[in-house]
């Protein structure tokens, strides 16, 4: 059997590769992340309440999510102006990250703009421009998460009880007039998408349909977790507390990043027919749900992707960036209220912890996917043993199925590595 | 195998501890040999980081010793160094630095018995310790 | 003038790292007249064995931890290649979050794989920092570099006098022995630190009133007060043993700095200098009080070595008298009786 490896791939967040081994039969393709994470490591004999700024080493909506497992291990209910501070670092982490995968579509070099293979390049100015119109929004975004969470990309301020200050009236007034810039921006960038993605035909290498795939994804309250079939019909209900219950995390020698299944469904690998327990998550996961969106410019993109794809549930990286894309300017929308005067006004932002339980847990919807945290401490607020399902990790299954597909069908074609590599990559990047 | 000598360097307070471990030596007390003795002015100038840094070295061992409360020459640097005792021991431990490892003790200018005791102590704890290798931690 | 060439790397870590230097050579256009970037598995997806083309990198800027073989073949690697190598970070730096695995007994790397499935790059015992693998240039802390510095790094290393306002600009930034070289366009002193001197409590702007330390605190428990100093309201705040750079980020946000840009200049061991501070304002002088004030406290390795412990705790080194010879310096842990 013969193996060869084509990565490292580019625009990941975890460094990877795939090693592709052919044999008489046909081909299997192996999706590897090459760097540890050994989270459980870095967290265990840690105070509980220190784990929000350690764990954003995932994510940074995982501080978010960390902070609200030590609500629920403190047992805290947090003030409202706490809740709305949060809220609006979520939806700018939502702003950055999304615009991110956006970016790496526009400027990968499978597409034009991309000959920005160099960085450097001499690209024609209008599509330098369009790149650096890209980076200025995120650079705002960005600032609007230092004012939110005190410090980026790693964000300090969410903690157990709340938010630990206030904003203060300096930063409302730039975060305000940031505000103004979100949605003019998610509008400008969905002109790009429809001009030069879909107009231009771009969209075809990523235009790949996979096989149906169930999902999991937060309810309309964050105290329900919903899980898909692959038909996109609600399959199951539970409460957060459940989730570990229904998904089970599982290693593989050759990948640092492990997989996450559905109990009780077969598994035989990311790769078989026969595997019944491959779920996923993120922005695609959550618009198969199919729920109008409020926002009406979001509402009418999701409309607009519908007319072109189709009903969801869709399946295809295409819609995956799509689905971005709508999430996006929704995204853009909330912020205009989120960053406002009154939503941020509020001084009372904490609650003290009195309380000391022995295990918390939290489920929340970060923009990368569904997160979930769960601690065991012991009377000292040590942390004993930690899981944490992260998005990455929920997505590795399929991750690796596409993979596959895509390694196989260039194999058929004749098609080169270093074509089926771009293709795999820019597949990817949305899940 | 080489039998293993501990090796325990001691911070001796001038006043009190140094005459002590001196009249030791003189009286010819019966006591081991696997100290390295630094003279300090006062057990209250033995900064938590030469503690470390004694470790880091390849120490085996860590005694401090200074004059009882209430006689210390600066009148409370004893007790400075009792303060710092409590946290430098957590801290030594968590890096895998066994409790007996570290000592700090008050010993009068009068009490050469009293030295040769706690070294001779030491150093048995330690011998059964086995040499301490900086760089790894327990679980 | 012709671009410099310049290299990134992560090897374990995050891409926050990479992040910061993306935005930045997005941000200012006219970076792209200095740097064209080489080599970057990130954006470029860059191999190990494009580094055997012939010509050299001006500039290597380093990413993350080192904890796999594949992180250290790299680090070799880019430092054969690069005039300037630059750890990035407090991953690169002092082994950063992933270096906390040190505070735990080593483990065992993963059993070899089944048959047909690739290998994955194995694990050191230990997690280590770039300078404990190669000579590094010079080093830039934070958790990720605040952006003032990465576009100051990227200044005097990359543009290097090419443009005499920004060079200002970026000696502003900078200790005066740093920007005298960065000014003059000479390169800074080898080693250099890209961040301040003194410590965080320098430019942290909550006031001190020597007050006395009853209890220790802990964030869930208390609303610190906004005004003073939060170490003086129980709460461990490592400002006094880090370097300043970050203008006091995370004190400014009510929460204690927890020491991402490392120990502060001529500070040799960060845990020593905190128990030496914290316990001398016990405000008790009986025994059985401290100990009781001190029984409360948890954690001092996890918390005074949060971003260093591979680099910066002097008892997780080993040293040389004590190492076997032919052994890497991450295997001396075998035989340990604590
Ligand atoms: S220093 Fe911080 S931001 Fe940089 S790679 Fe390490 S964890 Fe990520
Ligand atoms: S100890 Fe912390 S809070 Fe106090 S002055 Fe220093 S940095 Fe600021
Ligand atoms: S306050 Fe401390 S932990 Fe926070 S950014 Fe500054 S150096 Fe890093
Ligand atoms: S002088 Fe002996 S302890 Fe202070």
């Amino acid at each position: 059997m013969s193996t060869i490896n084509i990565g490292p791939l580019r625009y990941l967040e975890e460094p990877s590769q795939i090693s592709i081994g052919q044999n008489g039969e046909g081909l299997r393709s192996f999706y590897q992340v090459t760097a540890p994470r050994d989270i459980a490591a870095m967290c265990k004999g840690r105070p509980a309440e220190e784990l929000p700024r350690i764990l954003t080493i995932l994510s940074p909506s995982h501080h978010i999510a960390s902070a609200k497992a030590l609500d629920n291990l403190f047992g805290i209910r947090i003030p409202p102006a706490a809740e709305n501070i949060r809220k609006a670092l979520g939806e700018t982490l939502t702003l950055i990250h999304h615009a991110r995968k956006l970016l790496f579509l526009l400027q990968s070099s499978t597409n034009p703009p991309g000959t920005r293979e160099n960085l450097r390049i001499a690209v024609p100015s209008s599509q330098r421009r369009t790149v650096d119109e890209i980076m200025k929004g995120i650079a705002a975004f960005q600032e609007a998460a230092y004012i939110l969470g005190g410090r980026y990309p790693h964000p300090v301020t969410v903690v157990a009880g709340g938010v630990s200050r206030p904003i203060k009236e300096v930063h409302k007034r730039r975060l305000q007039e940031i505000a103004r810039t979100c949605l003019p921006y998610a509008l400008r960038l969905r002109d790009i998408f429809s001009e030069t993605v879909i107009g231009n035909g771009w969209y075809k290498p990523i235009n790949i349909s996979f096989r149906p795939v169930a999902s999991i994804t937060s309810g309309e309250t964050e105290n329900e977790v919903v899980a898909t079939d692959k038909t996109g019909a609600e399959a199951a209900r539970f409460a957060p507390e459940k989730v570990l219950d229904t998904l089970e995390i599982l290693s593989e020698p050759w990948t640092y990043l492990p997989f996450v299944h559905e109990k009780g469904k077969t598994w035989e690998g990311p790769l078989s027919d026969k595997t019944e327990g491959l779920f996923f998550v993120g922005p695609l996961a959550r618009l198969n749900r199919a729920t109008p969106l409020a926002a009406p410019p979001a509402e009418a993109e999701r409309q607009r992707m519908i007319g072109c794809l189709g009903a969801p549930p869709h399946f295809s990286p295409l819609a995956g960036y799509w689905s971005i894309l709508v999430e996006l300017i929704a995204s853009a929308e909330k912020c205009e209220t989120l960053y406002s005067e009154e939503n941020l006004s509020g001084t009372e932002t904490r609650v003290v912890a009195t309380g000391s339980g022995r295990r918390g847990l939290a489920a929340f919807e970060a923009p990368e996917g569904f997160v979930c945290h769960r601690y065991e401490v012991d009377q000292r607020g040590l942390v004993e043993d930690v899981t944490i399902l992260d998005a990455a990790s929920e997505n590795n299954g399929l991750r690796s199925f596409l993979t596959q597909k895509i390694a196989e069908e260039a194999f058929a074609a004749g098609q080169p590595w270093d074509q089926a590599k771009k293709t795999i990559e820019l597949s990817l990047v949305p899940f | 195998m080489n039998p293993f000598e501990p090796r325990i360097i001691t911070f001796l307070c001038n006043w009190c501890s140094y005459v002590a471990a001196d009249a030791a030596g003189v009286s010819r007390l019966s006591q081991k040999t696997n100290t390295r003795a630094v003279r300090v002015f006062c057990s209250g100038m033995v900064d938590p980081n030469y503690v470390i840094k004694a470790f880091a070295q390849g120490a085996d061992g860590v005694l401090v010793a200074g004059c009882h409360p209430g006689d210390c020459h600066y009148i409370a640097g004893n007790i400075k160094a009792l303060r710092r005792s409590f946290l430098l021991r957590k801290l030594l431990e968590e890096l895998g630095v066994d409790e007996k490892r570290f000592r700090l003790e008050w010993i009068a200018a009068s009490e050469p018995h009293k030295y040769a005791k706690v070294v001779n102590e030491m150093s048995e704890q330690i011998r059964a310790l086995g040499p301490f290798s900086p760089g790894c931690v327990r679980d | 003038m012709e671009a410099k060439k310049v290299a990134v790397y992560a090897a374990t870590g995050c891409r926050a790292c990479e992040n910061a230097i993306l935005d930045i050579s997005f941000q200012v256009n006219s970076l792209d007249r200095f740097a064209r970037f080489e080599f970057w598995p990130y954006l470029l997806g860059s191999r190990l064995e494009d580094l055997e083309k012939p010509g050299d990198i001006d500039v290597t800027f380093f990413t993350g931890a080192i904890s796999t073989e594949c992180d250290e073949e790299a680090a070799r690697r880019l430092r054969e290649k690069s005039k300037i190598l630059v750890a990035f970070g407090a991953c690169a730096a002092f082994g950063g979050l992933p270096g906390l695995v040190n505070l735990q007994q080593a483990k065992k790397a993963p059993e070899g794989c089944e048959d047909g499935t690739p290998e994955l790059p194995g694990l050191r015992r230990r997690v280590a920092t770039l300078h404990q693998i190669v000579p590094v240039d010079y080093f830039v802390p934070g958790c990720s570099p605040p952006q003032n510095y990465t576009w100051t790094i990227m200044q005097s290393l990359v543009c290097q006098s090419g443009a005499a306002a920004r060079m200002s600009f970026a000696a502003s930034r900078l200790p005066r022995r740093i920007a005298r070289s960065v000014l003059s366009g000479v390169l800074p002193p080898s080693g250099s630190v890209f961040a301040g001197e003194k410590a965080v409590c320098a430019s942290c702007g909550r006031m001190k009133q020597e007050k006395l330390f009853a209890s220790l605190n802990r964030i869930h428990r208390i609303e610190p007060d906004p005004l003073r100093c939060l170490l003086e309201q129980g709460l461990l705040c490592q400002g006094l043993a880090t370097r300043e750079g970050c203008g006091g980020l995370c004190t400014g946000a009510g929460l204690p700095c927890r020491g991402c840009f490392g120990k502060a200049q001529d500070i040799y061991d960060a845990g020593a200098k905190m128990v030496s501070a914290v316990s001398s304002t016990f405000d008790t002088t009986e025994a059985a009080e401290m100990q009781k004030i001190a029984e409360a406290f948890v954690d001092l390795a996890g918390t005074f070595y949060r971003y260093t412990a591979p680099a910066q705790c002097a008892l997780l080194q080993t040293p040389e008298s004590k190492r076997p010879a032919d052994e890497d310096f991450e295997a001396a842990g075998g035989a340990c009786n604590g």
